[in-house]
């Protein structure tokens, strides 16, 4: 994000904004590009999930049955809710983003607070799934060792699940540290109507996160 | 804002979607749409309906680049040559699983050593 601004030291120039940095010619325009970049990095971002989703959909082209029995053996409840706690999540930064634009900065750090404490909320299910799975053996790969799924394929469903929910929980993780950047930041008030950039983004690719659990929750779980 | 009332309506559909289980079998299709269907309001109601083209163009070039890998990579599994398909799909399976060498009689004679080996065409 282009925050930097003047170097330590300097003065901004005479009659330049604090937060326009001196390549642009307009405080619009810098934060018009950083939009655009943070799209072009969602964008690649989407393509890195859109890899696994193609793995997945070529083995379960493949093993049709054994996909269908293991995806049943998962916990529907721990997606669904997992589902809403992201949404909701979604929800709340859409307001934390509405109230910094509006001059709120303690209703964006409650809001941002709750986000976070939703994300929380929403690795402790996962963890929570992820145990059960150990303790049934619905193991990735060769530790495979559910007795009541044997169809043949049945392993690499748990090796795309792993795999998947893996790096959606990864990216749930830095989207967690990032929220928390912009939560220390916005209680120190440095975003407010004039300049929200910072909050704007990292609501993008929190949505982002949300998107894509979106879209993993009924391949892995309902279908 | 309307997000909220958005959002709630999509969080019903999440739900109601996800006590579908009942139904199998081509129900994911209609899973699938319902639930990109949602996730697509969410991305306008929040950034790309406010905001310039280019964005949005970036976006739509994304989704059309994931579609060609899922569409050309699915075209090619499924059109693979039977041999090559693993063990318990349900296509392809007229070669069993274990592929047994065909009987003497139908290949041609071996030849000396540093030819090909048995079954291989000749190189044309």
């Amino acid at each position: 994000m282009s925050e930097a601004a003047a170097l330590p030291g300097e003065r901004p120039e005479h009659g330049a904004d604090v937060h326009l940095a001196h390549h642009f010619s307009s405080l619009e325009r810098q934060v018009e590009a950083s939009r655009l970049g943070m799209w072009l990095f969602l964008c690649t971002e989407v393509l890195l999930f859109a890899g696994l989703f193609v793995a997945y959909s070529v083995y379960r082209f493949s093993f049709p049955a054994a996909f269908a029995a293991a995806s049943r053996s998962s916990e529907i409840w721990a997606g669904t809710v997992n589902t809403l706690v992201l949404i909701s999540s979604s929800l709340t930064v859409a307001l934390a983003i509405h109230f910094a634009r509006t001059d709120r900065p303690r209703a964006a750090v409650v809001c941002l607070s709750i986000t976070i404490l939703f994300a929380l909320a929403f690795l402790g299910i996962k963890a929570i799934e992820y145990t059960s799975h150990f303790h049934e053996g619905q193991l990735p790969g060769r530790f495979y060792r559910y007795e009541e799924v044997r169809l043949p394929g049945a392993s690499m469903y748990w090796s795309l699940y792993f795999l998947m929910t893996g790096l959606h929980g990864l990216h749930v993780l830095i989207g967690m540290t990032v929220l928390s950047v912009i939560l220390f930041r916005t209680a120190h008030g440095y975003y407010s109507s004039h300049y929200y950039v910072g909050i704007e983004l990292a609501g993008l690719y929190w949505h982002l996160v949300d998107l894509i659990w979106i879209f993993l929750f009924p391949l892995l779980y309902l279908i | 804002m309307l997000v909220w009332i958005a959002l709630v309506v999509l969080t019903i559909t999440t739900y109601v979607t996800g006590r579908m289980h009942l139904g199998t079998w081509a129900l994911p299709i209609a899973l699938i749409i319902a639930v990109t269907k949602s996730l697509l309001v969410i991305l306008f109601f929040m950034h790309l309906w406010e905001q310039k083209g280019a964005n949005r163009i970036v976006i739509a070039t994304s989704f059309v680049f994931v579609a060609l890998l899922l569409s050309l990579t699915l075209g090619d599994v499924a059109t693979r040559f039977s041999l090559s398909t693993p063990a318990g799909a349900p296509f392809g399976t007229d070669v069993p699983a274990q592929i047994k060498e065909p009987s003497p009689e139908h290949l041609p004679p071996a030849g000396p050593i540093g030819q090909p080996p048995r079954g291989v065409p000749e190189p044309k």
